[in-house]
């Protein structure tokens, strides 16, 4: 199952492999159009983590009153 | 991007983080605010009732010996219950209980880790051998629960459980001694 | 990729091929709990399987993951070779003795005392020395990777460790710390009493220190995937990472308060009162808010990367994201798993509420739902990034690994949302057979199937995945040669000394155990309680 069976990989520890690229590579993002982008971010995000997490507490909530509280106290 | 402008985006950035976390903490605090709340004024908590008792000698002690076992009404007219969690039974295996008044639940285990729990109400607890535990609620429905040992306490852990009969007023009558058995169905 | 494939190769296998096995168990455990089953395995079987499957899920397979991953990541993030790659090999042979020592003490019966292995219930002294051995082999790599980023550091000074790294070393201090509490349980306590040279033991003492590891664990399982979340899923969605500060302040949030918040795993335990219990309640919330700055911060990395791929308005740049992409479907599933099962987590750190849930399936749906849920499908995603920079060899489609994601979300789903409705009916936990005869457990059965059903669905999506990495080592297509790691917005330049390294926070971290389990433990030193008759199942 191990690499070194069943076919080798197609680098050798001497040559160059796939993950020998270095770390900090600029990658495909245009800086005009991420300028462009960055005016709206994070709008979006806000609405949709907001709601999410504004559900959870209100989820959290229900569960509190309308279950947990009617079945009695508790100490 | 000059490198002012870098600067004042991510400090935007940051910004927004900021602002995201304030209204995070907010939400949190607000769940914290029910938690304290409910604590202090209904009395809502974890069950705390620190209170050591030697596993090797419970059958001897006074309270957990077994005439002291099941549901007894002391003279102040306070529910109390007793039991025994052992591998692999609870004893008693049936336990009667008023509906609508306070029951303290007493706990001891003379071998390993148990837990129970009693479906459909909040009485739940780990029994720890060297330790009592001491649960209290209110019983909510007038109906026949179960009540199975929840933790894993070996392997005949499966078939652990006994039952809790909630008896509504008229049919919760103690004897001479205070003590109340379950009704015979 | 300077000669770490084979040592990351290797732990991930383990870590893999223990992940299939116990999936089986899994299945065969809900299938023999369930109506369609209820005749079928005694408890001694079932109780064999629970145990083997808790430790393979829960040690071998995150343990080994999370090595190999962060031996990757040494090798990768930093563009240098291994430091003490000997030492690298020891640990994993270690590991992997260990692993076969408690599996056999399982499997011949000597240690049906589950992966929490509660005492005075004991097995035999192999189950634990095994587990000792993986612990040990795992320190190796903590100290391996603090000694990368140090050497990193020396050759770099004043630059920002890169984060993947900076990541991974906070996990690998927060493993150091996390396994303090277990460590001392096991050396101290149980080992001795399973030697047969004590004949009780202090299970108030017991229980706190498993609790100090017990919450902290999931935690050093759950970086891995925040780990892929911020320096891996924005590039390979086509964006940028919205903050690297922001990211590396979760990981310390995370060293500071996975600790110090144990004790509500022993909320409804008779050793401990309800100040510590609050204290510790307190300390939770805040172990809350990593996660909920993450759930931005990556939203807005893929609100980046959805933008700048033409989506429009508000929610227009959700369509637009690569979903074909495995990294990006991984993590929309998991996020959806994560909002299920992070609310789970709310209502059991909830102080009373903890009461309605505590050893009901409640806790077992949630367990599987954020762990086995929202973190191994990260786990699965990072596998099928990196598996090609291992093999040289690339996916001959991504068909099968979309395919394998989607399986493992619905199978999750289906199998824990019942089971979490099942927990608020009082189903409670660790059952071999349930009796299907009682009115109120029969109400059950219906939905203990389809939860089942679900966990067949899972066992499908385990199978593939293990296909979809093993047919890659055959795959005639070579690697493509692409960068790895995203970029921030706006890459850092410094950052400040404390973004930079763990000193400080290990200060914190101390002071914080002190205040939480200082007393809680000591006061079992002073004055241990009535010691408990050691009960051997072996």
């Amino acid at each position: 199952m191990w690499s070194s069976r069943g076919g080798k990989p197609m680098i050798s520890a001497n040559q160059t492999s796939a993950s020998d690229v270095p770390p900090e590579v600029p990658d495909q993002v245009d800086e005009a159009a991420l300028a462009e982008v960055m005016r709206v971010v994070p709008l979006g995000a806000g609405v949709v983590a907001g709601t999410a997490v504004a559900l959870l507490v209100l989820g959290y909530l229900a569960i509190y009153l309308l279950v947990f509280l009617p079945r009695g106290p508790v100490g | 991007m000059t490198e002012q402008a870098a600067e004042a985006r991510e400090r935007r950035i940051l910004g927004t983080e900021l602002l995201w976390a304030f209204g995070v903490g907010v939400l949190i605090a607000a769940v914290l605010g029910v938690i304290v709340f409910t604590a202090l004024t209904a009395d809502i908590n974890p069950p705390s009732n620190v209170e050591r008792i030697d596993p090797k000698t419970l059958h001897l002690s006074g309270e957990f010996a077994e005439q002291n076992l099941g549901t007894t009404v002391g003279a102040d007219g306070g529910v109390t219950v007793r039991v025994i969690a052992t591998q692999f039974m609870f004893v008693p295996r049936c336990i009667a209980v008023p509906y609508g008044r306070r029951v303290t639940l007493r706990f001891a285990t003379p071998d390993v880790i148990h837990g129970l729990l009693i479906t459909g109400t909040n009485v739940n607890t780990m029994v720890v051998p060297g330790f009592v535990a001491q649960v209290y609620s209110e019983f909510t429905r007038a109906e026949d629960l179960l009540m199975p040992c929840h933790e894993y306490c070996g392997l005949g852990h499966s078939d652990m459980w006994a039952t809790v009969q909630v008896l509504p007023e008229s049919a919760f009558k103690p004897g001479q001694d205070g003590r109340v058995s379950c009704a015979q169905r | 990729m300077r000669n770490v494939e084979r040592l990351c190769l290797a732990h991930c296998w383990v870590a893999f091929a223990a992940f299939l096995a116990a999936s089986f168990l899994g299945a065969w455990q809900m299938w023999v709990r369930s109506p369609l089953g209820a005749n079928i395995g005694t408890p001694g079987e079932y109780f064999i399987s629970v145990t083997a499957h808790g430790v393979s899920m829960a040690y071998v397979l995150t343990t080994f993951f999370i090595m190999g991953f962060g031996y990757f990541v040494a090798v990768t993030a930093l563009d240098r070779p291994l430091p003490g790659k000997p030492w690298a090999w020891l640990g994993f042979w270690m590991g992997v003795i260990g692993v076969l020592l408690a599996l056999a003490a399982i499997l011949s019966g000597q240690a049906s005392v589950l992966y929490t292995f509660y005492p005075p219930l004991m097995a035999s002294p192999w189950f634990y020395i095994g587990l000792v051995l993986v612990v040990a082999g795992s320190w190796i790599w903590c100290v391996l990777m603090l000694v990368a980023m140090r050497a990193w550091k020396n050759e770099n000074p004043g630059l920002p460790v890169p984060l993947a790294m900076f990541a991974t070393v906070a996990n690998a201090v927060l493993w150091l710390w996390t396994t303090v509490g277990v460590a001392a349980e096991l050396l101290f306590q149980v080992i001795p009493a399973s030697l047969g040279l004590v004949q009780t033991i202090d299970a108030g003492l017991a229980r706190t220190l498993f609790s100090w590891t017990l919450h902290a664990i999931v935690y050093f399982w759950l970086l891995p995937a925040y780990i892929a979340f911020y320096t891996i899923v924005p590039r390979a969605a086509g964006g940028r990472l919205y903050s690297d500060t922001m990211g590396r302040l979760t990981f310390i949030l995370f060293l500071l308060y996975s600790l110090p918040v144990g004790m509500h795993h022993l909320m409804m335990d008779p050793e401990h009162g309800n100040g510590w219990k609050f204290i510790q309640v307190l300390l939770t919330a805040f172990v809350s808010v990593p996660t909920l700055l993450t759930i931005f911060t990556i939203t807005a990395s893929l609100e980046i990367a959805g933008r700048l791929r033409g989506g429009r308005g508000v929610f227009g740049w959700i369509a637009t994201l690569p979903w074909e992409r495995p990294a990006v479907l991984a993590t929309g599933l998991a996020f959806v798993m994560l909002g299920f099962g992070g609310f789970g987590g709310l209502i059991n750190m909830g102080y009373g509420m903890n009461a309605m849930v505590h050893n009901t399936s409640w806790v077992t749906a949630h367990f599987h739902l954020i762990f086995g849920g929202s973190v191994v499908i990260m786990y699965f995603a990072i596998a099928y990034e990196i598996w090609p920079r291992l093999t040289g060899r690339e996916h001959a489609s991504s068909a099968p690994l979309r395919l394998q994601l989607w399986l493992w979300f619905v199978g999750m789903m289906v199998m824990t949302l019942p089971w979490h409705w099942l927990g608020l009916q009082g189903q409670w936990r660790r059952v071999a057979n349930f009796n299907y005869a009682d009115p109120i457990i029969a109400g059950w059965g219906p939905l203990v199937i389809v939860s089942f059903a679900g966990g067949l669905v899972l066992l499908v999506s385990a199978l593939l995945f293990v296909r979809n990495l093993a047919v890659l080592h055959r795959s005639p297509l070579p690697a493509l040669q692409q960068p790895l790691y995203a970029l921030a917005v706006d890459p850092p330049r410094r950052v400040p000394a404390a973004l930079n390294g763990f000193g400080l926070w290990n200060v914190l971290v101390l002071a914080l155990m002190l205040l939480a389990y200082g007393y809680p433990i000591v006061q079992f030193i002073i004055a241990p309680s009535p010691g408990a008759m050691v009960h051997r199942v072996y």
